[in-house]
């Protein structure tokens, strides 16, 4: 029987906002936006999930969710076993969300400084954190510069202190959204690499959010794909396309979805 | 169990001296501070209202009295707009995120991201009596310091649940708290710190008892000018308690709602 280590049933996000001053007659009415409707997904362990979807598809928001960091309004979901509801400490416990935002990171301390801070933060021992800084940063070719301040780091390199400090915890699943955003082709390349030959082929599972088809095509075992925060399509990626690419099939589903709509 | 506080200690301290230029400032300007007070106690010394007003605080004069008052206020300052500020800086800088998704829950973020505006607030009041002491000639050979630490402490509580009240606001809605600014303000005004309580109208009097700062002041002032003991500032102890233990449920009640809200609307990263 397949470990599941990530299950979604009918999960949804809506968010409600009072109109307010826009509109001063009615100010205390409420507006209601779904961003993620009913969404369904199972990820087995040592996969790589990729989530695809255009910009505003529900990508981010479902990630979020999923990182526990936004509460859904319905449905529900397990991470590692844990529900995401109830057992957001555990859940948190065996994630790791590694994005593009280099400014998750405090610029003016060193690498090394801000990779024992969080650390701390995933409440390990000083002995056991300093073993594992060093591995992580080992494992990201990032040892040599780990003393340098945050600032001095290109973006590549700032992208591998995100893969360092989401190594520390030793998480199950490794969130990821748009990691590859701003990269040149060469660190992209690398990142893959990472992807695949150091983390999935060790039983780790990448959740991995991106609108970079090739990307998805390249690294990824299985794909969904959302369109106005509904899953449109999901399944191993080659079964998806059939002859086409994937992003020939993207397009058309996305069309299609649009036309529906 | 104190591993993370003493990391964000560590982090916060890092990043303070980081900036060396306005570390060194920060002390400078508390002597500039303290010489701008000496000089206006100096023009006071002689006249009546001094003697009239201050004669329960000892023969310090206008300058001691001062000097604890500004030095003292700034724990209500750091109290009501720590947590507040650092949350938003957190938002701000983009880490806040980062933080989030590791198993440390959001109170402990909270309370620990403001541990070193604590620290940093204790060196800075020290430095206030020290050079009080050492150059202008205040007195604290007769201080009781065991009473003035406790109310500092229970002042700490209190002003720290108002200030969770404004993390909480800021939480919700980011930017714009009234709450900090209107305690900050009101207390400033009605709180003893730079004149003392009874020279105030009747009606300002009784308004000023509503505010923790009234009767942390007045005791600080009573054990280290005075010498008084736990017995003789026990009435001030004791409304320092009372409000810390009504306000801090409150003020975890508030910060509770003001986190499920964020996590929602999806905002507890945003500013």
């Amino acid at each position: 029987m397949a470990d599941v280590v990530l299950e979604t049933h009918n999960l949804t996000k809506e968010f409600t906002k009072r109109r307010g001053l826009s509109s001063p007659l009615h100010p205390f009415d409420k507006t209601t936006f779904t961003a993620v409707k009913n969404i369904n997904i199972t990820v087995e362990r040592g996969e790589i999930f990729g989530l695809l979807g255009p910009n505003g598809a529900g990508k981010t928001t479902l990630t979020k969710m999923l990182c526990t960091l936004i509460l859904p309004s319905g449905g529900s979901a397990s991470v590692c076993g844990y529900d995401l509801a109830k057992q957001q400490g555990n859940v948190k416990a065996s994630i790791a969300l590694i994005s593009s935002e280099e400014r998750s990171f405090y610029w003016r301390l060193t690498g090394r400084q801000n990779l024992n801070f969080f650390a701390a933060l995933h409440g390990l021992a000083k002995d056991v954190a300093r073993k594992r800084i060093d591995e992580a940063l080992k494992q990201v070719d990032m040892t040599d510069a780990a003393d340098r301040s945050f600032k001095e780091y290109s973006t590549g390199m700032k992208q591998r202190m995100g893969l360092a400090r989401g190594l520390l915890a030793d998480p199950e699943i490794f969130f990821m959204d748009e990691p590859t955003k701003g990269l040149d082709p060469v660190a992209t390349r690398k990142l893959h690499d990472f992807i695949i030959n150091r983390l999935a082929a060790t039983g780790k599972t990448v959740f991995l959010a991106t609108h970079h088809l090739a990307e998805a095509e390249q690294v990824c075992n299985r794909v969904g794909i959302m369109s106005a925060g509904k899953m449109v399509a999901s399944g191993i990626t080659s079964e998806l396309t059939g002859d086409s690419s994937l992003a020939e099939y993207f397009h058309a589903l996305i069309t299609d979805t649009e036309v529906e709509e | 169990m104190l591993r993370k506080p003493l990391a964000f200690l560590k982090k916060d301290f890092l990043m303070e001296i980081s900036y060396r230029f306005s570390f060194v400032l920060q002390f400078a300007s508390i002597f500039f501070s303290v010489v701008m007070f000496y000089f206006v106690a100096k023009l006071l010394s002689d006249a009546p209202s001094v003697q009239k007003y201050l004669s329960e605080y000892g023969d310090g004069g206008y300058f001691a009295f001062v000097l604890i008052g500004i030095a003292f206020s700034s724990f209500l300052s750091v109290g009501l707009g720590s947590f507040s500020t650092n949350i938003r800086a957190e938002q701000m800088i983009g880490t806040m995120e980062a933080m989030l998704v590791t198993p440390t829950r959001l109170p402990m973020i909270v309370i620990s991201s403001s541990i070193w505006s604590f620290a940093f607030t204790s060196l800075q009041v020290a430095v206030y009596l020290l050079i009080g002491g050492i150059f202008f000639g205040v007195n604290f050979g007769n201080a009781n310091p065991w009473p003035a630490l406790v109310a500092l402490l229970l002042t700490v509580i209190a002003f720290s649940s108002l200030g969770i009240i404004s993390a909480s606001f800021i939480m919700i809605f980011k930017r714009g708290d009234p709450i900090a600014w209107l305690i900050s303000t009101s207390s400033t005004l009605l709180g003893g710190v730079y004149y003392p309580v009874n020279i105030l109208p009747d009606y300002l009097q009784t308004l000023s008892y509503f505010f923790p700062i009234t009767y942390s002041l007045r005791a600080i002032r009573l054990s280290l000018l005075n010498g008084y003991g736990f017995s003789q500032v026990s009435s001030e102890l004791l409304s320092l308690v009372l409000f810390s233990v009504i306000m801090l449920p409150i003020s975890l009640l508030v910060f509770r709602y003001a986190v499920g809200r964020a996590k929602r609307d999806g905002s507890l990263a945003y500013y």
